[in-house]
């Protein structure tokens, strides 16, 4: 490992989880920290889900949201896939001296928007104002606990050799909406980010199936990530249809741009859902009736071959490896 | 696909001739043909060679530590296209020096790199100027830019390289060349007539599945004629006069010098340097940059890589102490490298 | 080694043209090109466009397997 931190230690792929094993767990590992989105823990009889996140993003406004929405819809979903209720949430804000305090405004109200659709209580709040240059302009860490009633047992090391692998809309809205927020390339084009609360389309699909085996926010890193994290906790092969992963024209043009492959763009409102074949359909006849949901798609299935790796059944009929993400995304174009 | 292209994919799976070894150029090729799986379904007569059509590849290991000299000792602003960031110089890479400091910034076009000089009046930026004949011309463009808008703080860091004497250097390496489209789209055909007078065959390929399928089996069919053969089966593309005024356009601004190609060693004349009347934006002339020479590592065969004289797996460093997060050797060092795609594509 | 873009001419204004590529827009240099007009179809290689598109993937590659040649 690098001897510093690099931005590929930030970028959600093989060298975070390399920083992850060898720095902290090796002081913090114990049976409450899994690698899932949430830990479940107990309190009394009672099952709770327990998740913290911290956002940075540049620039802090973009097609489709804001930091202070990301904040909120982030650990919302971060409950939501281990099927709890959103109930409680803690925000801490680090403001960079000079914030405009309309801009605040704006984010804040963003957060009680999206907390009052997803049904989540602001309930401790704490805010630390840094010097100039100590921090680009606004940090946003919350902190949620969600309450989980049904019967279910989701987690990514348990999707099984002919379980199908479902995403929740099209792919890679929220990396592209950023890239051109960012505007280092130049590239204009009117791509919404997926930025939402998901907490109604995961019960939506608990109401309708108590089989799903795994249920992902794929966040940084893209579904790609999600599924090589899924493949490797599950110790199974996922093989993907190249032609059934929606994705919307729009950012086809912005990856064949930049040489880039959605299946690795940030999404912030999208979900992998791994469940057994006989649910999919109707997951999928649910979730085309969800707000955040209608182009959900089965797009590939878990089999026994090829444990920890992704496949991809591409467009010449032929197989290949779906190269395992590498760090920060650098595009590709000399 | 179309019913041809069913055809021409069963042709190509079914071969059953004489073994054939077929070197695609470009880098772009090798990216897609991994990406497709065309590979995977040819007849195992037929063998893909990847070529050094990857500009990242073949760029000498000293060509980064001049960049990151440029970045600490000039305090310079160094501008790239993302392919080179994770590119390992003898110390560190540019994305290594950003972490420490460096002001490396990512372009898609080389004149915003003089955007963002005309915005750092008091600063030097350099823009890392590698890439073939496609490439090439933008940084042409860039520099008269430059010159007419008269922004004194920008200038080149050129490794910029020609593919026609690549060709004479490898053209013992397979049986048949897939030629490098875009290349083609600017230098023209002419080149590829003459190697065929030569002996050498080609086609000039395209980069979707069907332009990739059928240049492959067109390839595949004009081999069993035992005579060379040049096709252009890109012409939507590629004309057989090419880009007049990007050939017109570097023709004014640039001379031809020897290059190192990492992996290959030095070919005479198969590189570009800025000519006299655009010398103050080279940025080693300008700049002062010391002859920073390099060190590979010397148990790496990315030369018989290169070359089509062994497979990635066949060298004692691939997937042990080289693999694309680490990468010792060229071919690993670019996506578009063949280890690179070799290491992430084929390990089914 | 040179990832390109097929994109749509918007709008050519002396040495730049604005291209489109499914939805994503961006200023590239048309120094190299004459006679572009609003409509054509190029190849954008880093922010140039190198080549008009003169048919689609899918016809010419039709024609040339239709060929005799191959």
């Amino acid at each position: 490992m690098e001897e510093f931190i690099t931005l590929n230690h930030g970028a959600g792929g093989k060298q975070t989880s390399e920083l992850i094993d060898k720095v902290f767990k090796k002081h913090f590992e114990n049976p409450c920290l899994t690698s899932d989105d949430a830990s479940v823990l107990s309190v009394g009889n009672e099952k709770i889900a327990f998740t913290t996140d911290g956002f940075i993003v540049s620039p802090y406004k973009f097609n489709g949201g804001n930091i202070g929405k990301l904040s909120i819809c982030g650990t919302v979903n971060d409950l939501a896939c281990m099927g709890a209720e959103p109930l409680y949430i803690a925000t801490a804000f680090v403001i960079e001296e000079g914030f405009p305090i309309s801009e605040l405004e704006e984010i804040t109200s963003y957060m009680e928007k999206t907390a009052a659709e997803a049904g989540i209580k602001f309930a401790a709040g704490d805010t630390k104002v840094a010097g100039k240059g100590q921090v680009d302009k606004i940090f946003i860490t919350t902190t949620g606990i969600g309450r989980i009633t049904q019967r279910v047992n989701l987690s990514g090391a348990n999707a099984k050799p002919g379980d199908k692998v479902i995403v929740t809309r099209d792919i890679g809205r929220h990396g592209s909406a950023i890239l051109i927020a960012r505007n280092e390339f130049g590239i204009d084009s009117d791509i919404k980010s997926d930025c939402a609360p998901l907490w109604g389309t995961v019960k939506d699909m608990l109401s309708v199936s108590e089989n799903i085996h795994t249920i992902r926010d794929s966040t940084r890193g893209g579904v790609g990530t999600v599924l090589y994290e899924i493949a490797g906790q599950s110790n199974a092969g996922i093989v993907l249809d190249e032609d059934k992963i929606p994705v919307d024209g729009k950012v086809s043009g912005l990856c064949g741009m930049l040489g880039l492959n959605p299946l690795y763009l940030a999404c912030e409102g999208t979900l992998v859902v791994i469940c057994p074949p006989e649910d999919a359909d109707k997951l999928i006849e649910t979730l085309h009736k969800g707000e955040y949901s209608e182009n959900a798609a089965v797009i590939g299935e878990v089999v026994s071959d090829y444990p920890g790796k992704v496949i991809m059944n591409t467009e010449i009929g032929s197989q290949t490896l779906l190269p395992e993400p590498q760090g920060e995304l650098l595009p590709r174009i000399c | 696909m179309n019913e041809k292209l069913i055809e021409a994919k069963n042709y190509l799976e079914t071969y059953d001739g004489r073994p054939l070894r077929i070197m695609e150029v470009c880098g772009t090729h090798t990216h897609e043909i991994f990406r497709l799986g065309i590979r995977k379904i040819l007849s195992e007569k037929i063998k893909l060679i990847s070529g050094p059509g990857c500009p990242v590849c073949v760029t000498g290991v000293g060509y980064i530590d001049k960049a990151v000299f440029l970045a600490f000792e000039r305090n310079a602003i160094i501008c790239t296209f993302g392919d080179l960031i994770r590119v390992p110089g003898t110390e560190m890479s540019l994305g290594e020096a950003k972490a420490k400091g460096a002001d490396v910034r990512m372009v898609y076009t080389q004149s915003d790199a003089v955007n963002i000089a005309k915005e750092n009046p008091d600063k030097q930026v350099v823009f890392l100027s590698v890439g073939f004949e496609t490439t090439t011309p933008g940084a042409c463009l860039a520099v008269k830019k430059a010159k007419n808008e008269n922004v004194g703080n920008f200038s080149l860091l050129m490794s910029n390289k020609t593919m026609p004497n690549a060709y004479e250097a490898l053209k013992n390496s397979a049986d048949a060349f897939l030629y490098p489209g875009h290349v083609n789209a600017i230098t023209g055909t002419a080149t590829l007539e003459k190697l065929k007078n030569e002996g050498v065959s080609g086609v000039v390929t395209g980069f979707t599945a069907g332009e990739l399928l059928t240049a492959l089996s067109v390839t595949v069919k004009n081999l069993q004629k035992d005579e060379p053969f040049f096709e252009n089966c890109y012409p939507r593309v590629v004309r057989p006069e090419g880009n007049i005024k990007a050939q017109k356009l570097m023709s004014e601004t640039l001379i031809p010098c020897d290059a190192e190609w990492r992996g290959l060693g030095i070919i005479p004349g198969s590189g570009v340097k800025l000519n006299d009347s655009y010398s103050e934006f080279d940025a080693e002339k300008k700049l002062s940059v010391p002859d920073i020479k390099g060190r590979p590592n010397p148990a790496c065969r990315c030369g018989d890589i290169l070359r089509g004289g062994c497979l990635p797996n066949e060298c004692p460093l691939y997937g042990k102490i080289c693999n694309p997060l680490h990468p010792v050797g060229a071919c690993m060092v670019s996506s578009e490298g063949a280890c690179s795609a070799y290491y992430k594509y084929s390990q089914i | 080694m040179c990832v390109g873009i097929q994109a749509k001419v918007l709008s050519v204004d002396d040495d730049t043209a604005v291209v489109d590529a499914t939805g994503a827009k961006r200023e590239v240099s048309s120094a190299l090109l004459d006679d572009l007009e609003p409509g054509d179809y190029v190849m954008v290689h880093a922010g140039v466009a190198i080549a008009k598109i003169t048919s689609s993937s899918d016809e010419e590659t039709e024609e040339i397997l239709s060929d005799k040649k191959s």
